[in-house]
């Protein structure tokens, strides 16, 4: 595996940088407004990085959609017992 | 409760089980109530008494076993570079990771990336619950796992790649992912 830096963007930062921040981003823990510049403009020029990011998002979206459970009508019942009973 | 319920099936994988997790870890809560300090923190403080719970009642009692291949000591070392993770998978792997397509995410279902989560390891399916399904900090998921926010991080990481894999080899069976156009790559 080889870094892909962009030539025509001297201050890139790379894809390598780029895919290791790009977790942190996507979850809002990129504090650093530097670093968010930084990655940001690394997009702006970077398909490849842009478009995982793109599938990183829509997948975090389905996973969101896909998960929510719904606790039982049972378990209410028992939990309001359970608490009355304490 | 809802919230509480969905950690305790990723935990359990079990209706049962999660149902007794939650009624327990609500039992615990009502009792200590008074030790909640800050109220705005409710949700982080019912996760961290169900995982707990989990941890010290349930979890050896799992009906599956628990898994355990993640090395917590390459937190802080190159085993956490997503990089250097990426570089032990295979070209097929590495092809497609690096040519991403947005719709290979629209073509799966719900119910295929909910089971590849619950095949991830604990530790994984976890800290995806917690941080991707409820939306909370890393910093308030290590607090409830007890562990240090660059573990979340790492294991966020980490489980996000596995989840990917699994997708990935689930979608070339299911025929969801193109072929040959798939070249390129940038990496």
């Amino acid at each position: 595996m080889t870094d892909v830096k962009h030539d025509s963007h001297p201050d890139d930062i790379g894809c390598l940088e780029a895919i290791n921040g790009l977790y942190a981003y996507l979850d809002g823990e990129m504090n650093d407004p530097q670093a968010v510049r930084k990655f940001e403009a690394h997009l702006e020029h970077c398909r490849s990085c842009f478009s995982r990011l793109e599938l990183e998002s829509a997948l975090a979206e389905h996973i969101r959609r896909s998960a929510k459970s719904r606790a039982s009508d049972r378990l209410h019942d028992r939990l309001r017992q359970l608490i009355d009973g304490l | 409760m809802d919230s509480l319920y969905g950690l305790a099936m990723r935990l359990t994988r079990n209706g049962a089980d999660a149902e007794d997790l939650v009624a327990d870890a609500v039992a615990k809560a009502w009792s200590a109530i008074a030790t909640l300090e800050d109220r705005e923190r409710v949700r982080a403080w019912l996760f961290r008494i169900l995982h707990n719970c989990y941890v010290s009642e349930y979890r050896k009692k799992s009906v599956r076993p628990v898994e355990w291949s993640y090395d917590e000591r390459s937190v802080d070392g190159a085993e956490d570079d997503l990089a250097s993770w990426l570089g032990e998978q295979s070209d097929e792997f590495l092809i497609w990771w690096a040519n991403p397509e947005r719709e290979f995410a629209n073509r799966l279902l719900g119910q295929d990336i909910m089971a590849a989560i619950e095949e991830l390891p604990e530790v994984f399916r976890t800290v995806i619950t917690l941080v991707t399904i409820e939306g909370l900090p890393y910093d308030e998921a290590a607090e409830i796992l007890g562990v240090p926010p660059g573990t979340v991080r790492s294991r966020m990481k980490r489980g996000r790649t596995l989840l990917q894999k699994a997708l990935w080899q689930h979608g070339k069976d299911a025929g969801l992912i193109a072929g040959d156009e798939r070249q390129g790559c940038r990496i």
